[in-house]
């Protein structure tokens, strides 16, 4: 990102140094002098002498545009410089030692921040009169509270930093520890804030010079130019043209070099990818293939997500698994294992730039129909979403929009499927169905008001509102407290009983869970199926050494990362060659580590992708 | 609501005595003699009688703390005082330039939402395409050009080149309202220029990062159509900080009409600023300084309620 961040950074850059080596050597240029005036070539046209002509004493208009240049950029060099230095100052000091010294630097400098900038550029010139000085005085009033702000806020956060402290602990004084170590720390967004404060004091600059209440004449500066050029506009509209196009010219430079130095130094506030939902979901090309005939609701088969692009590294590989009507399936698995990806895979809600490169995704419908969800159109898809597919997420707080009351909500899964009666009764029927107290007072509530618990049962709420025959739980337990996780897991297995056919694929890091909760379970380990096999048997025998693993790390099952396993699961463009659990398997041969293991049916209904499965038992 | 409105105006109250006192102090405790400075333009010495004569007549001459008292007194019953060139009621004048600032600073503000809006929504939608980047590049062009430029320009080339509109002008409305809004148009729309493209900017990169958030996939994951999904979880949980930035400028603009009321000769306060800031006429400066300081202020309490009516938690919390 370095490299490309520094390429978008050269022409803006290229072009900002031209324009200052210009303003720099305009004084050793065959120029004819700026303010000589000559009432006999007044407002004349653009002629050898004079390129771009003479303005309305006569004056050179090419030599007033570069010596303009020279004082309206050394006004908002010297203010911007004046403002950094104050305001970075005022801010270290205020975030560094708070208290008294905070209010009296910090907080009175944003006191600055409560007038308009123009109307305290002129309050000051009212007291001082107008110039230069006036000038860069009051510009660099008007832009220290701004680094002040910046500095402060990265002082803060840099004194929160490990190292900061430990300096302190070991008794290096306050001064050293300052400069030693914040400074190259607040260096970069103080860096941007400088250069946006060139521009905005340019701006400001010609603006009062403008009025006439900047730049003293004769000095030549783009707004006074303006200014002047505004008279005589009918007979000479080119000379309003040129300082109009200088000024503005300077001020898109520095604007385009502010916003791409800030890509470089601050890569946070890049622009992510397009969105996910919006963009052209390009269908999968229907295969030639008959849809075989599927016994169960749901058979994914072969499925492989990947990155964009040829070399795409796949998230998930081959992926395939069934699932009849009423059971429930659970998929084990790190995170990285792209148990979500295959969740979200079968939504049709894969995030940003995410692919389906193959496989099917069968869904059968009431009529015994198959029908490929990846090979259908964006807009059937989202009349099976919420109706006959529903999903539930794993955060609550983030799944809920906070700004609507949790029944309108609720209320957009009937309304997406074409309900129109009865709606806020059915909407409170489900509240109260998935066991929220008083649903009357619950469907008026905004998110915030109910507890995390609370919030899941809205979201199982909206997920169930139709009655669907598939639910996707993403780990929906895992953001809430212990004692509420048994609640959730209780009431889906109730709304799973109620529900007769729904069936069920739970998605979960946690062994006891599945335990509690599934039927069959599918174990994925870097993007491919590992094992699959009834819950009771994989548990009595487990027929790969990650599920064996899995298992044996149970205890401590509740983290995310099981810490029993060493190692990490492999970023998907750097798998190993062989079997992908081979870097952290205790049974690993070499065989294991030269081609990758084939799927194998060690009995009827199970799977494993294990060359000495026979062993393990 | 009507608690949070009730603490919201106390803290906004206390801000404009505060800009209001400080405002006093910074012209009376600064170096420099105020009755000195209006008398001694062009650089000559003023008369000594002259100046004692001014200070006797303004109250220069009381101690601070009564000088102040008075001030504030006056403030209370809406006097500012009297200017220093005409004697004229300084309140009386600020009662009648306001309002034409303040249609203004409304009507470029309404342009700017209505454009800058939905062409952020749209922009952020297709981020990265062609209409993306060709708006994305207009919007720098347009932040990069001064008001005060795109003023000029639009006079040479709309009105004194093709003649569509007056150069610029007042009539009030009560006299003509055709040709008011007319003459309304041309300012307000340099205001625009830039101010659509902050809005457009805040709007885009705002709704790109909702856009990103777990509930938009939540509501897709319930068959909630694309429209209503843009309509309801995006655009809505997007407007906060396009509040905020519009606000922010649109207080600036309240002292920053300058510029555009100079270009058009629209009769405004600004521009009455601009006049008193020349003749150095303190009382007027200090007037118009606090009134539009107030108004800044009132901004902010409209826009803390704004806050409270868009996101539910502010109300509550």
């Amino acid at each position: 990102m370095g490299h490309g961040g520094l390429r978008r950074l050269a022409l803006p850059g290229g072009l900002l140094a031209g324009i200052l080596l210009l303003a720099l050597i305009t004084p050793w240029l065959p120029l004819p002098d700026p303010v000589r005036q000559d009432i006999a070539g007044r407002l004349a046209a653009p002629a050898a002498a004079h390129w771009l002509g003479q303005d309305e004493y006569g004056r050179d208009v090419l030599s007033r545009i570069l010596w303009g240049a020279r004082v309206s950029l050394s006004v908002a060099f010297a203010a911007s410089l004046l403002a950094a230095v104050a305001g970075t100052l005022l801010g270290i000091l205020g975030g560094y030692f708070r208290g008294v010294v905070e209010l009296l630097t910090v907080r009175v400098a944003e006191v600055v921040l409560c007038f308009p900038p123009l109307l305290l550029a002129l309050l000051v010139v009212t007291l001082l009169g107008p110039g230069a000085t006036t000038l860069i005085l009051s510009l660099a009033i008007l832009f220290a509270p701004g680094f002040a702000r910046v500095a402060y806020a990265e002082t803060l956060s840099a004194r929160a930093l490990d190292y900061v402290t430990a300096q302190q602990a070991l008794g290096a004084r306050s001064g050293r520890i300052l400069i030693r170590t914040l400074l190259p720390n607040i260096a970069p967004p103080l860096i941007v804030q400088f250069s946006l404060t060139i521009a905005a004091a340019l701006l400001l600059e010609s603006g009062l010079s403008f009025l006439g209440l900047g730049v003293v004449p004769p000095s030549p500066s783009w707004g006074l130019m303006i200014r002047g050029a505004r008279a005589t506009m009918e007979q000479a509209p080119l000379l309003l043209l040129w300082p109009c196009l200088a000024l503005s010219g300077v001020v898109l430079v520095l604007n385009l070099f502010c916003d791409r130095l800030r890509d470089v130094l601050d890569p946070r506030g890049r622009t992510q990818g397009r969105p996910g939902f919006l963009r052209r979901i390009a269908a999968l090309p229907t295969p030639a293939s008959p849809a075989s005939a599927v016994p169960g609701l749901l058979a994914v088969e072969g499925l492989t997500v990947a990155l964009p692009g040829p070399a795409g590294a796949p998230l998930v590989r081959d992926v395939g698994f069934t699932l009849a009507p009423g059971e429930t399936l659970a998929i084990v698995g790190e995170s990285g294992s792209g148990k979500t990806m295959t969740a979200l895979a079968i939504m049709g809600l894969l995030p940003g730039e995410l692919r389906v490169v193959s496989g099917r995704i069968l869904l059968t419908d009431d009529d015994g129909r198959a029908r490929d969800l990846l090979r259908l159109p964006e807009q059937a898809l989202r009349r099976l979403r919420g109706n006959d597919l529903a999903m539930v997420f794993q955060d609550p707080s983030a799944s809920l929009n906070p700004l609507l009351r949790v029944g309108v909500q609720v209320a957009e899964s009937l309304h997406a499927h074409g309900a129109t009666e009865d709606v806020q009764a059915r909407v409170v029927a489900l509240l109260r169905e998935v066991g929220l107290p008083d649903p009357e007072r619950a469907a008026r509530a905004y998110p915030h008001e109910l507890s995390g618990g609370q919030r899941q049962r809205v979201m199982i709420a909206a997920a169930v509102a139709n009655q669907p025959r598939l639910l996707l739980a993403d780990e929906p337990t895992t953001a809430l407290d212990v004692t509420v996780q048994a609640q959730i897991l209780a009431l889906l297995a109730a709304l799973k009983r109620a529900g007769g056919a729904m069936g069920m694929v739970f998605v979960t890091h946690n062994l006891a869970v599945v335990a509690e909760i599934a039927d069959r379970l599918v174990v994925m380990y870097a993007g491919e199926v590992v094992e699959e096999g009834p819950v009771t048997e994989v548990f009595a025998a487990p027929r790969h050494p990650y599920t064996a693993a899995l298992m044996a790390s149970m205890p401590e099952g509740e983290a995310e990362r099981l810490s029993a396993i060493p190692g990490a699961v492999p970023q998907p463009w750097a798998m190993p060659a062989g079997c992908r659990f081979a870097p952290r398997c205790d049974f690993a041969i070499e065989a294991c580590r030269t081609a990758p293991p084939a799927l194998v049916a060690p009995a009827p209904g199970r799977r494993t992708r294990c060359l000495r499965w026979k062993e393990l038992a | 609501m009507l608690g949070f409105a009730a603490r919201r105006l106390l803290v906004s109250i206390g801000l404009v005595w505060l800009v209001a006192s400080l405002v006093f102090l910074v012209i009376h405790l600064i170096p420099g003699d105020p009755a000195e400075l209006l008398l001694s333009q062009g650089g000559i010495a003023p008369d000594p009688a002259a100046v004692e004569e001014l200070r006797e007549r303004l109250g220069l001459n009381q101690p601070l703390w009564q000088q102040y008292a008075t001030y504030l007194g006056g403030l209370l019953q809406g006097d500012f005082g009297y200017s220093l060139q005409d004697e004229h009621p300084i309140a009386e004048e600020i009662a009648l330039r306001l309002p034409r600032t303040l249609e203004l600073v409304g009507a470029a503000g309404l342009i700017a939402v209505l454009l800058g809006l939905p062409l952020g929504t749209v922009a952020a939608l297709r981020a990265g395409g062609l209409l993306d980047r060709m708006l994305s590049a207009v919007a720098a062009l347009a932040l990069s050009v001064p008001v005060f430029v795109v003023g000029t320009l639009a006079v040479l080339v709309l009105a004194q080149q093709l003649k569509l509109v007056p150069a610029g002008g007042y009539v009030p409305l009560a006299q003509d309202p055709l040709r008011h809004l007319g003459l309304l148009l041309m300012p307000a729309g340099t205001i625009a220029v830039g101010l659509s493209a902050v809005v457009f900017r805040v709007t885009r990169s705002s709704v790109l990062e909702v856009l990103q958030r777990e509930h938009v996939r939540a509501a897709q994951a319930r068959g909630t159509p694309p429209a209503a999904i843009i309509r309801r979880h995006v655009v809505r949980n997007a407007l906060t900080p396009v509040v905020t930035v519009i606000a922010l400028h649109l207080g600036t603009l309240l002292g920053g009409t300058v510029l555009v009321e100079f270009v058009f000769n629209w009769p405004g306060l600004s521009g009455y600023l601009v006049r008193s800031v020349e003749a150095r006429d303190y009382p007027e400066v200090l007037g118009i300084v606090v009134v539009i300081s107030a108004l800044f202020v009132l901004l902010n309490f409209v826009v803390d309620l704004l806050y409270a009516v868009i996101d539910p938690r502010v109300r509550h919390g």
